[in-house]
């Protein structure tokens, strides 16, 4: 960093002062970011060190703290892309390039959640609730099934069906 | 029940699994992104893991300053992720391994290996004088004496009968470090930072590592000691 000379800098249109700023201001979105595409930690945690590694490097000093993001984010764009292209040979979730005004990191997080619960709300009650056991509550297909008061086989196949009926409203939702 | 790919796809996906290769079609593509869904939308979970944030921080600071060694050497291939590239054997691959055993080992392994991470900054005002910070006979070989001059505060230490100073503030959040003797290290009440009498880090417990303390210039004239600090303002 080198200091200001012949006076003092304005604050507004903020800059990053290092590489390690920008780090520290959005790693925690850029992970949840990827976590809410891959939905395992161990590729969220891959693709996002690729993101810093990608971005960082030819990332301007004097670029603004929007800029900054945009630019994190359209990265991300690019990596999660690939990253789905190499294990699917398509992209099986992907990020929105034109996000018209990125304003706070948090904003990004996502509107998983109120997309899950209305999801989850259109499906009959035995769907809902072993997609919520299995995926929401962490149960296993056995504890599931014991807390359903049906079979493992059944749960199995409850599952099965669940996802298919809930991939289906899901795909009619997204336009 | 016979699609095998979603199925394999989605118990993975609940063990927290990394995503195996597969081909599958636009409804079964469109069924794991459902699962992807619900499964990210679970409580809690989509907070990066504190390890993993300051070993990428180490990562990365390696990366960047390697940047700066006029010496040609493979760029960080963009594709690779940590996994891939522990397993490969390239040099590149070795330099970021190298990277993240230091991540790992850091409370064991000291300081020599933290001040790689980030430069220790030293600390310019931009107009200073010499200011008297104690007498010569009160820093014996090895000790550490405490100095505050109203508008800075460090800790200027001996050794090697060389003398050294550093700033008495934490790099983190500001608060006022305290001088471990007996342990010779600098620590900080707020979150139990320690930085070495050199001022790198040395433990934390924060995300992310704290810079290293920034130094003074320091010298000896005349049986005083004397560092580098702002002129006093009238």
């Amino acid at each position: 960093m080198s200091r200001p000379k012949g006076g003092l800098q304005p604050v507004t249109g903020a800059a990053y002062p290092n590489w390690d700023a920008v780090y520290r201001d959005n790693v925690t979105w850029v992970y949840r970011l990827m976590y809410g595409k891959v939905g395992n930690q161990p590729d969220a945690e891959d693709l996002t060190a690729e993101v810093f590694m990608t971005a960082l490097r030819p990332l301007r000093v004097s670029a603004t703290v929007p800029e900054v993001r945009k630019y994190l984010r359209m990265t991300a764009r690019t990596v999660l892309a690939s990253y789905w292209k190499d294990r699917m040979g398509r992209e099986v979730t992907s990020i929105e390039g034109d996000v018209p005004e990125v304003i706070e990191p948090e904003s990004f997080a996502s509107d998983a959640p109120d997309k899950v619960r209305s999801l989850l709300q259109g499906l009959p009650d035995n769907y809902r609730r072993i997609l919520e056991l299995r995926f929401l509550q962490a149960f296993s297909v056995r504890e599931a099934a014991s807390q359903m008061g049906v079979t493992v086989a059944n749960a199995k196949v409850l599952q099965y069906r669940a996802l298919r009926m809930a991939a289906q409203s899901d795909e009619e939702a997204t336009p | 029940m016979s699609d095998k790919i979603v199925n394999r796809f989605v118990e993975g996906l609940l063990r927290g699994q990394s995503t195996e290769r597969a081909r599958p079609d636009d409804f079964e593509a469109e069924q794991m992104k459902t699962a992807i869904e619900l499964r990210a939308a679970r409580l809690g979970s989509d907070a990066p893991s504190e390890d993993f944030v300051s070993d990428l921080h180490r990562r990365l600071a390696a990366e960047m300053a390697e940047e700066q060694v006029p010496v040609s050497h493979p760029r960080w291939a963009p594709r690779g992720t940590r996994r891939q590239v522990v397993i490969g054997g390239s040099v590149a691959a070795a330099s970021a391994a190298a990277g993240l055993v230091v991540g790992r080992n850091l409370l064991a392994s000291g300081e020599a290996l933290q001040g790689a991470t980030q430069a220790q900054g030293e600390l310019t005002p931009n107009a200073g004088t010499w200011r008297s910070v104690g007498a010569s006979v009160d820093l014996p070989e090895g000790g550490a004496l405490a100095f505050d001059l109203g508008s800075v505060n460090g800790f200027v230490h001996r050794a090697d009968a060389k003398l050294e100073a550093v700033s008495g503030v934490c790099t983190h959040q500001g608060c006022k470090l305290w001088l471990d003797a007996p342990e010779s290290r600098l620590r900080c009440p707020c979150h139990s930072t320690s930085f070495s009498l050199e001022g790198a880090t040395v433990t934390h417990q924060l995300p992310v590592a704290p810079p290293p303390l920034p130094k003074f210039q320091v010298r000896e004239i005349n049986g005083v000691i004397e560092v580098f600090a702002p002129t006093k303002s009238v």
